[in-house]
C-alpha cells in the first residue's frame, strides 16, 4: 500500500478511536453548560475551549464525531444495499427488469440531489433514521451501475456458466460467485462514498435540516459556529477541519484500496 | 418522467406536518388559520388539488405561490436565469482551469508537481462550499474591498462590469464542488490515452510530442470528461442551494429552500417540475455532444 | 507594523467614541424627545442614500398574511397609519391630529388633518380609514395579518372627511396604541376590488402615503425608495432609501463592515463584539416591547402548582442567559410589562426572583417531589420528566440546552426536542400537543396584554399555557375599561404584581435590541428600529 494510503488508514483508525474511545475517558458530558465560561480559550479543563454557551468542544468533538461517522457510515452501507440490490438484478436478469431499473437509475442520477434531500428532509422530518435513509437513498445510483456493469462483465465467466449448468439458482450465483467479484470496485465506491455522506450531512445540518441539536455532529457544530465568524472563527474551525480530515482520510483510502486491487491503476502513480 | 416526479412531490409536500407561513406563525388567530385555509383550498382533500394543479399546469398555468401571492411561472422566470448564470459560469470556470491542470498532472505524472496538485484537488473535495463561501466573502470583501458580498448587481450601478465583480465570488465557490473532479478525470484520462498502442504508433512514425498530444491523445481524452460533466451537472445544480444562500444570490436554490420550510405546496411541485426538466434536457444535450464528438460511439 | 499600529488607534478612539455616546444615550433617555446627542451632531442636510437590509422580498402591504418580519420596514415607511409609536412609545399623530374616547368609552373619534394626498395625488382621507378597517381588517374571510388585535372594534365609520369614529364591542383603552403598530391605512381608490392579493401592488410599486414612495421592486434583490412629493409631513432628509434583500445574517454583518449598509437591526447578538470594534460603525441598543417565557401546559397537572412553577423560575439562571445568548443586551423579567413602557412599568419586581437552586429545591419539595435514586425528583412514583419542544428560530436553541441544564441541577429531567419553525407553531401553537416550550411574544405598545392572559383565550387563542384565573381576569377587563392614564397605571402595577407571584407563562427575559448604523447616519431616534422607521424623514446622512 502506498504511503498516503497508509497515512489515510492511520487517520481514520484514529479518528474512530477519538471518535468512539475518548469519550470513555474524557468524562465531562457534551451538553453540560457553564455560560459563565462562555467561549474560552482552550485550558487544561477544557483543551479545546468551550462554545457559546460554555460546552466543551473536545466532548462535542468527539461525541459528534460517532453521530457524523456513524451517519456517513450507514448512510453509504444503505446505499450499497440498494445500489447492489438495484445494479445486480438488472444485469443478471436483463431484459425488462434491466430496462426499467436502469432508466430508474439514470433518471435519478439526473436530478440534482440536494433538491430532493431538501424536500424529502423537510416533509419527514429530521430524526436519525430518516437521514441516513435519505442520504443513503440518494447516493446508491453510481453503485448500481458499477454493480451492473460488472455483473454483465461476470455473468458470462466460465465458472459462472459452470455453475449455472450443474443447478445453481441464479440468486446463488449472483451472491455467491458474482459479487464476490465487484468488491474491489465496491471497496472503492463505500470509501469515496462516505465521504461524500458526510459532507451532505453538514451541508443540510448547515440549513438547519440535519442531525438536530443538542445532539452534536460535526454539520450542526458548523452550523452554529457560523454566526460566529466574525468573533470566534476558531469554533468552525475544528468541525470543519475534522469534516476535511475525515473526507480527505476515505478518499486516500479509496485511491489506495483501488491501487490495490487494480494493477492497471498503478500505472498511473 | 417529468409527470411522475411532479407527482411524487406534490404528495410528499403535502405530507409535510405544518402548513404555508402565512398560517404557521405566532401572531395568526385560530379564526384566522380558518379563513386562510379555506381561501387557499387546503382543506380539499390532497387529490383533488393535485389534478387542479395538473389540469393548471398542462395549460401552461402553474398556480400562484402561498407564500407571496405571485404567479409561480413568473417567479420562476425571474429566478431561473439566476441560476442558471451561476452555475453555467461555474461549470466554465471549473473546465476551463480544471481542463489545464489535468493535462499538467497527466503530463508530469509521478512528480513532485503532480503529488502537490493532487493534494490541492483532494482538499477542495472535502472543503464544505458554504464554509469557503463566507471565508472568500471575508477575505474579499470585508478585509479587502474588492469585491461586493452578495447579490446579482449593487442598487445605484447595473453595469455589466458590476454583474461581472457580483458573478466572481459565488461562481468561483460554486465552481470547487465540481473542479476538483474535473481535474481528474481529465488526468486519468489523458495518462489513460497516452498509454495506448495507437499513440505509441504516432510517435513511432516520428511525430513531435506536443503535435501528438494535441492532435491525437487530447481529442480522445477529452471524451470521457465531456460525459462525466453530464454527471457532474446535478451535483453542480444541488451546490447552487447553498452557494445562493451564503451570497443572497436570487436563484432557484434559494426558491427552493424557502419554498420547502414555507411549505408553499404548488410552488415546491413547480420547481420540482422545473428541475426535472433541466435534468432530462441536459443529460439529453450531453449525449448528443459526446455522439458529435466520437465518432466510433455513433456506429456502435 | 505601522500599520497594525494605526488600526489599534482608531479601534481605541471608536471605543472611546461609542462609550461617550452610550454614556450620553443612558443620560438622555428620560426626555420625551430623546435623540442621542452623537446623531444630532449638527445642522440636517439634504442627500444621499441609506440602505437597509431585509432578510427576504417584502410584501408591500401591512395587512396581507404574507407580509412576515421582512416587511414591517417597509410598511411603516411606505403607509402612514393613524396614530405612530410616539418617541415616548405614546401613541402620537400621524394620520389623525387628535382623538378622544366617548364617556361610555364606546367608541373613539379621531379627527385627520386636511388636504392630505396618496403618492398619486387622489386625496387620502377617512374613507380609506373606514375601507381599511371595514372591508378588510373586519373581514374575518380576508384573514388580515393583525386582524385579532381590533377583535374589539364593531366597525369604522367616516363622519367626515376629517372625522373618523370607530365603534367598539367593548372598551378598549388601548385603541390608539394598536393604530400605531403594523396598520398602515390602505388607498380605497386602488385596491377596493382586491385588497390583499393585488400583486403589482404588493411586489411592485404600491400607491402610498408616507414620506417615501417605491421607485423600483427588484425581486430578489432591492426595493428602492425616492421622496414622496404628495407627502402630508415635512420633506425628508434622504434622497433615497433601499431595502437591499439579504437573507443570510453573515453577509449582512459583512456588508455593514465593508461600509455597505446605512442601519441595521443586528438579529443575532454574537457578532456584536466584532462590529463594536469596527470604525465605520456605532452600535446601540434599545428598549423593546417583547418578553421570552416559558409556558408550562397547564392541562399537566405537575404544572397547575404555583410553587412548581416558582420553582422553575429560581432554578433557571436567567442573568447568565442574558448575558451569554444574548451578550448582556436585556433584563431579567417578572411580568408582562416591558421596561420600554416607561409609564406602567413596576421596576421594584425586578429582583423578586434571584437565581437560587436551593430556594428552587425547598419549593418543590413543599409541592410533594421528593429526590429519587438517580437525582430525579418523585412524585406518587413518577419521576419529573418532560419533553421541551424547541422552535428553530432565534437563540431558541441555546436557551433551552442552557434550561435544560438548569432544571437537571434541581433534580427536573427535560428532554429537548427540536425541531423546524414551521412544524413547532403547527404542534404547539395550532394543535397545543406540547408539554412545555419557550417562545416570545411582542406586542404593541401598550400595557393591554388581555389577548395572552385571559381565560377565554386559552385553547384556541394566545393563552397558550392554557392559564385560567378568574382573579386575572377581572384586573384584566379592568385594565380595558379604565380610560384614565393614572387608572390605567393602578390597575396594571396589580396587574404586574399579580403576575409576578403566580407566574402564568414563566417570565424569562426582556431582550434588547441592538442596532447598528453608519457614524454617518444621524436623527434616528431612540426607538427600536421598527418604531424609528416612522420617523425616516428625519434621518440625514453627515458628510465624510
Amino acid at each position: 500500500m502506498t504511503l498516503a494510503g497508509r497515512i489515510a488508514l492511520g487517520v481514520l483508525i484514529a479518528l474512530a478511536l477519538f471518535a468512539f474511545v475518548l469519550p470513555l475517558l474524557w468524562t465531562i458530558p457534551p451538553e453540560t453548560t457553564d455560560p459563565a465560561n462562555r467561549l474560552a480559550t482552550p485550558s487544561a479543563i477544557h483543551p479545546l475551549g468551550t462554545d457559546e454557551i460554555g460546552r466543551d468542544i473536545l466532548s462535542r468533538l468527539a461525541h459528534g464525531g460517532q453521530i457524523t461517522l456513524v451517519v456517513g457510515v450507514a448512510a453509504m452501507l444503505t446505499a450499497l444495499a440498494v445500489g447492489i440490490v438495484v445494479g445486480g438484478v438488472a444485469g443478471f436478469y436483463g431484459g425488462l427488469l434491466d430496462g426499467v431499473l436502469m432508466r430508474l437509475t439514470d433518471a435519478m442520477l439526473a436530478i440534482p440531489a440536494f433538491f430532493l434531500v431538501l424536500v424529502v428532509i423537510t416533509v419527514l422530518g429530521s430524526d436519525l433514521a430518516t437521514l441516513v435513509l435519505v442520504i443513503g437513498g440518494l447516493s446508491w445510483m453510481p453503485v448500481a451501475r458499477v454493480v451492473y456493469g460488472e455483473t454483465l462483465r461476470w455473468k458470462v465467466a466460465e465458472f459462472v456458466v459452470a455453475a449455472e449448468s450443474l443447478g445453481a439458482s441464479s440468486l446463488r450465483i449472483l451472491v455467491r460467485h458474482v459479487l464476490p467479484q465487484a468488491l474491489p470496485v465496491l471497496l472503492v465506491s463505500a470509501t469515496l462514498g462516505v465521504g461524500n455522506a458526510i459532507l451532505t450531512e453538514s451541508a443540510v445540518s448547515y440549513l438547519g435540516l440535519g442531525v438536530q441539536p443538542p445532539t452534536p455532529s460535526w454539520g450542526n457544530m458548523l452550523q452554529r459556529a457560523q454566526q460566529y465568524v466574525f468573533t470566534s472563527p476558531l469554533l468552525a474551525f475544528y468541525p470543519g477541519a475534522a469534516i476535511m480530515l475525515v473526507v480527505l482520510a476515505f478518499n486516500f483510502a479509496g485511491d489506495a484500496v483501488r491501487d490495490r486491487f487494480d494493477p492497471r491503476s498503478r500505472s498511473r502513480v | 418522467m417529468i409527470v411522475f416526479t411532479s407527482a411524487l412531490t406534490f404528495f410528499f409536500v403535502n405530507l409535510a406536518p405544518g402548513g404555508p407561513s402565512s398560517i404557521m406563525n405566532m401572531s395568526a388567530t385560530a379564526e384566522q388559520r380558518d379563513a386562510l385555509i379555506r381561501a387557499m383550498g387546503l382543506d380539499r382533500p390532497v387529490a383533488v388539488r393535485y389534478v387542479d394543479w395538473l389540469g393548471g399546469a398542462l395549460r401552461g398555468d402553474l398556480g400562484t405561490s402561498l407564500t407571496t401571492d405571485l404567479p409561480i411561472a413568473t417567479l420562476l422566470g425571474d429566478r431561473l436565469p439566476n441560476t442558471l448564470l451561476l452555475s453555467g459560469t461555474a461549470l466554465a470556470l471549473a473546465l476551463l482551469v480544471g481542463i489545464p491542470i489535468g493535462i499538467v498532472q497527466a503530463l508530469r505524472r509521478g512528480t513532485w508537481l503532480d503529488r502537490i496538485l493532487d493534494l490541492i484537488s483532494t482538499l477542495g473535495l472535502a472543503v464544505p462550499v458554504f464554509w469557503l463561501g463566507i471565508v472568500l466573502i471575508l477575505i474579499f470583501a470585508v478585509n479587502l474591498h474588492v469585491l461586493p458580498s452578495s447579490g446579482v448587481s449593487s442598487v445605484s450601478d447595473d453595469s455589466f462590469g458590476d454583474r461581472l465583480a457580483h458573478l466572481v465570488l459565488p461562481a468561483f465557490a460554486l465552481a470547487t464542488t465540481i473542479l476538483p473532479t474535473v481535474v481528474r478525470f481529465m488526468r486519468t484520462s489523458l495518462i489513460e490515452v497516452l498509454g495506448t498502442e495507437y499513440l505509441r504508433t504516432a510517435e513511432a512514425k516520428g511525430l513531435r510530442e506536443a503535435t501528438v498530444i494535441v492532435r491525437h491523445a487530447l481529442p480522445n481524452a477529452l471524451m470521457p470528461v465531456v460525459s462525466a460533466i453530464g454527471a457532474l451537472i446535478p451535483r453542480l445544480l444541488g451546490g447552487t442551494v447553498v452557494t445562493e444562500a451564503v451570497f443572497s444570490w436570487p436563484g432557484m436554490g434559494r426558491l427552493a429552500l424557502d419554498a420547502a420550510n414555507g411549505r408553499d405546496y404548488p410552488l415546491v411541485t413547480g420547481i420540482a417540475l422545473v428541475v426535472a426538466t433541466i435534468a432530462v434536457v441536459t443529460s439529453i444535450v450531453v449525449d448528443v455532444v459526446y455522439t458529435r464528438l466520437d465518432p466510433r460511439v455513433a456506429l456502435s | 507594523m505601522f500599520v497594525a499600529s494605526l488600526l489599534r488607534t482608531r479601534r481605541v478612539a471608536a471605543l472611546a467614541l461609542t462609550a461617550v455616546m452610550l454614556g450620553t444615550a443612558c443620560a438622555g433617555g428620560a426626555s420625551p424627545t430623546a435623540t442621542s446627542s452623537a446623531q444630532t451632531g449638527g445642522t440636517p442636510v439634504a442627500g444621499g442614500t441609506v440602505t437597509i437590509p431585509i432578510v427576504a422580498d417584502p410584501t408591500l402591504n401591512p395587512w396581507s398574511p404574507n407580509a412576515f418580519v421582512e416587511s414591517v420596514f417597509p410598511n411603516r415607511v411606505l403607509f402612514a397609519s393613524v396614530t405612530k409609536p410616539g418617541k415616548d412609545l405614546a401613541p402620537a399623530p400621524d394620520l389623525a391630529e387628535s382623538w378622544s374616547a366617548a364617556t361610555d368609552g364606546l367608541s373613539w373619534t379621531f379627527k385627520l388633518r386636511a388636504g392630505m394626498k396618496w403618492s398619486d395625488g387622489q386625496p387620502l382621507n377617512a374613507d380609506d380609514i373606514a375601507f381599511t378597517f371595514n372591508d378588510v381588517v373586519l373581514k374575518k374571510e380576508l384573514a388580515a395579518n393583525g386582524a385579532g388585535n381590533f377583535a374589539a372594534v364593531k366597525s369604522v365609520t367616516a363622519v367626515d372627511p376629517t372625522t373618523v369614529r370607530f365603534d367598539l364591542l367593548r372598551p378598549f383603552a388601548a385603541l390608539p396604541s394598536y393604530l400605531a403598530y403594523n396598520a398602515g391605512i390602505l388607498p380605497k381608490h386602488v385596491l377596493s376590488a382586491d385588497p390583499l392579493k393585488t400583486t403589482s401592488f404588493n411586489k411592485g410599486v404600491p400607491v402610498s402615503s408616507g414620506p417615501y414612495k417605491v421607485e423600483k421592486y427588484t425581486a430578489g434583490q432591492s426595493v428602492s425608495m425616492v421622496r414622496n412629493d404628495s407627502y402630508f409631513g415635512p420633506k425628508p432628509y434622504l434622497d433615497k432609501v433601499v431595502f437591499s434583500v439579504v437573507p443570510d445574517p453573515n453577509t449582512q454583518i459583512a456588508q455593514a463592515l465593508s461600509g455597505d449598509i446605512g442601519i441595521m437591526l443586528l438579529d443575532d447578538k454574537a457578532s456584536v463584539d466584532r462590529v463594536k470594534s469596527a470604525s465605520n460603525l456605532t452600535v446601540q441598543s434599545r428598549p423593546l416591547v417583547q418578553y421570552y417565557w416559558l409556558a408550562l401546559n397547564q392541562t399537566d397537572s405537575r404544572f397547575t402548582d404555583v410553587r412548581v412553577r416558582q420553582a422553575f423560575v429560581y432554578a433557571i439562571n436567567r442573568k447568565a442567559i442574558i448575558d451569554s445568548v444574548e451578550r448582556g443586551y436585556g433584563s431579567i423579567a417578572n411580568s408582562a410589562i416591558s421596561p420600554a413602557l416607561k409609564a406602567y412599568y413596576d421596576p421594584s419586581l425586578a429582583s423578586k426572583y434571584g437565581y437560587d437552586p436551593e430556594k428552587a429545591k425547598s419549593l418543590l419539595k413543599d409541592a410533594g417531589w421528593t429526590a429519587g435514586a438517580d437525582g430525579i425528583l418523585t412524585k406518587d412514583g413518577k419521576p419529573f420528566k418532560f419533553t421541551m419542544d424547541v422552535g428553530q428560530k432565534g437563540p431558541l436553541e441555546p436557551v433551552n440546552a442552557l434550561i435544560q441544564q438548569d432544571l437537571k441541577k434541581v433534580g427536573v429531567q427535560a428532554d429537548l426536542n427540536t425541531m423546524e419553525w414551521n412544524s413547532y407553531i403547527q404542534k404547539v401553537v395550532v394543535q397545543r400537543n406540547y408539554t412545555a416550550t419557550v417562545n416570545w411574544w411582542v406586542y404593541p405598545s401598550d400595557p393591554d396584554v388581555f389577548p395572552y392572559y385571559h381565560s377565554s383565550a386559552a385553547g384556541k387563542g394566545f393563552n397558550i399555557p392554557g392559564y385560567q384565573d378568574p382573579k386575572l381576569d377581572d384586573i384584566l377587563v379592568r385594565g380595558q375599561a379604565a380610560t384614565d392614564v393614572e387608572k390605567r397605571k393602578a390597575v396594571y402595577k396589580e396587574l404586574q404584581s399579580y403576575m409576578a407571584e403566580n407566574e402564568p407563562y414563566l417570565f424569562l427575559w426582556y431582550p434588547e435590541e441592538v442596532d447598528v448604523f453608519s457614524t454617518s447616519l444621524k436623527g434616528v431616534p431612540e426607538l427600536g428600529l421598527r418604531d424609528a422607521m416612522h420617523y425616516i424623514g428625519e434621518w440625514w446622512l453627515a458628510k465624510k
